[in-house]
């Protein structure tokens, strides 16, 4: 059975080429170009997986995502942006993105990250891993919670190697360990990611515009 | 009869052109004679209106003359070069005016001492104090103050003398001096009641001002960014067109892609003498030259470029290029970290790989020079590679973890 996937995107163009590229090997059961469309029809189809674009009139992709999971929580979703700006990647994977990748990424790529993202799965492109590597660099307040707020060294490590371009199975290979292993890591960083409320992260991500 | 006189009709207008009044309609305050004059005569059109009002006193010469001018011009086409005056001719042309008026005195054209001097200078006074210079071209106040731009101190300062001068005599030719608190009851009356009158009309004068500026703003941002998108993106668009080879085309997107990113998102200009620019900046050099995709992601701090970091963005530069030559990798990505007085950079692909106890000559000259350029700086670079399995090339400064 193929994965249902649903496509947001106010670009048709765009959504012309999603469905070129993915059509073959997912069953796309729709597609909406607003927000407000978006969120009604999936929480009708109820999708396996939603690629959601960042920017978009009337709230953008986080709107979608955030109102979309409340609906349908087991609805996983991917974002998907020509932006790659550190304080939109983070404000998607907040609002409960899976995952994040750039438009210019290949179709096998997005193919197999529809494919993670669906299994349960992280999916950090070089980019995001090293925004996330950078959102918790900064020393940990005292106060807050160290099994939210903080990277271990080994979760820091994975970040590092899919920073330098390595796709999640040479990552294990690596570092000698399984690609399951692998995985969990990077869903436990997401987790943290969506979860800490160490106020860095807003903090940098408005630093990081402005340097 | 009307063909007869159509040649006359047409002889007239091209006579008052050789004259070369213009009129400028657009920045005038009645129909734009006063601008155009004082645009031939190169002073503020505010000074040549105090001019008209204050000769319109000495018998309604002023009108007359205003009139006459008005026959005599023709709207501006806006190319005739502006005039600039000396100090010298600008005083010359007062004193010439001041002696107009006492011409006009003498004759009788005149409505009486205590009329025309006050009016002329609260005129010029209010002409001092609010003309605007015309762009590109310096007044007299401002050069005297060596100051360039907006109303001047001296300039106010004469304006206000003026003014309160020409109050002054008016008053004091009118004997009220004497009740002078009554009078000052007066003024303050009227003036509140002008206030009423035009305050609301000022305010929206101003709110009008406002709300111009704004768009005028707007509008130059607009034009900006279409000169800058006209230069970048439409340029590259053609080309992406008229190239055949899907790479070019690549790499010509991804160039693209990377200089409107920096534009719109306010980057660091290539070669800012800051580490993560520079790097991104030696890598892209790369892409452009050898057609291949190089991803940068880089963490940590952004260090200005001293002599070991510079070592460090030439030795990656050289790392990547042979990446690109050599590993038929589709894409080379190159990860840094600068933190505390240490940077790292990685160069990995995922190309053929090679064995590195057994490479040819001209290979091993390049990775040593790599590796010497380092060392001369106190870092260092190790080369991971293995047939088949990409390669991977870690180059470090400062104590590498």
């Amino acid at each position: 059975m193929s994965i249902r996937v649903f496509v947001v995107d106010d670009h048709r163009l765009f959504l012309a080429g999603v469905r070129a590229e993915l059509g073959e090997r997912f069953d796309l059961v729709g597609e909406a170009v607003d927000v407000d469309e978006a969120i009604e029809a999936i929480t009708r189809l109820a999708p396996d997986v939603a690629l959601v674009d960042v920017h978009m009139p009337g709230g953008g992709g986080t709107a979608v995502v955030r109102a979309a999971t409340a609906s349908s929580p087991e609805v996983k979703f991917l974002a998907l942006s020509v932006s790659d700006a550190a304080e939109d990647v983070i404000a998607m994977i907040r609002a409960g993105a899976r995952g994040y990748v750039t438009k210019s990424i290949a179709a096998d790529d997005l193919a197999e990250a529809v494919r993670r993202v669906h299994a349960g799965d992280a999916v950090f492109s070089p980019r995001l891993a090293g925004f996330v590597l950078d959102a918790f660099a900064a020393a940990t307040p005292p106060d807050l919670d160290p099994d939210l707020d903080r990277l271990t060294d080994r979760e820091r490590e994975v970040l590092r190697q899919i920073a330098r371009g390595y796709a999640y199975k040479q990552v294990a290979r690596r570092l000698g360990i399984s690609v399951k292993t692998v995985e969990s890591h990077v869903s436990a960083v997401l987790r943290k990611l969506q979860l800490s409320n160490r106020h860095e992260l807003t903090r940098w991500a408005t630093e990081r515009r402005i340097i | 009869m009307a063909s007869s006189r159509a040649p006359e009709a047409r002889r007239l207008p091209a006579a008052l052109a050789r004259l070369g009044l213009p009129r400028h309609a657009a920045e005038g305050a009645v129909s734009g004679v006063a601008a155009g004059v004082a645009y031939r005569l190169g002073i503020p059109a505010d000074v040549a209106r105090a001019g008209f009002i204050t000769l319109a006193f000495a018998g309604g010469v002023g009108l007359a003359a205003y009139g006459l001018a008005w026959l005599l011009s023709r709207p501006a086409m806006g190319d005739e070069p502006p005039r600039a005056l000396a100090p010298a001719q600008r005083v010359g042309l007062a004193l010439g005016f001041l002696g107009l008026l006492l011409v006009l005195r003498e004759l009788g054209v005149w409505f009486g001492d205590q009329v025309v001097w006050p009016v002329g200078f609260v005129a010029f006074g209010v002409a001092a104090m609010w003309s605007r210079r015309p762009a590109g071209r310096q007044d007299l106040f401002a050069q005297i103050s060596g100051e360039h731009g907006g109303p001047t101190a001296a300039r106010l300062a004469v304006g206000a003398l003026l003014i309160v001068g020409g109050v002054a005599l008016f008053l004091s030719s009118v004997d009220v001096l004497a009740g002078l608190g009554q009078v000052m009851l007066a003024a303050l009356i009227g003036g509140a009641g002008l206030a009423m009158v035009f305050g609301p009309w000022v305010w929206r004068l101003a709110a009008d001002l406002g709300r111009e500026r704004r768009e005028r703003i707007r509008s130059e941002e607009r034009a900006a960014m279409a000169a800058h998108l006209h230069d970048s993106v439409l340029q590259t668009l053609s080309l992406i067109q008229r190239s055949a080879d899907p790479r070019e085309m690549v790499v010509l997107a991804r160039g693209q892609e990377r200089e409107l990113r920096a534009w719109l998102f306010g980057g660091e200009p290539a070669g800012g003498g800051r580490f993560r620019s520079t790097l991104q900046a030696a890598a892209a050099r790369v892409e452009a030259d050898h057609r291949v995709p190089v991803e940068v992601v880089t963490t940590g701090d952004d260090p200005e470029l001293d002599e070991g970091l510079q070592a460090l963005i030439q030795a990656a530069g050289e790392a990547i290029t042979n990446a690109a030559k050599h590993s038929g990798a589709p894409a080379i990505s190159v990860y840094a970290e600068a933190a505390e007085g240490r940077a790292e950079v990685w160069v990995s692909d995922q190309g053929t790989g090679f064995d590195p106890t057994a490479v040819a000559p001209d290979r091993r000259g390049i990775a040593e020079s790599i590796v010497a350029r380092l060392r001369r700086v106190g870092g260092r670079a190790d080369i991971t590679s293995e047939p088949g399995e990409g390669t991977e090339v870690h180059l470090s400064l400062g104590g590498g973890l």
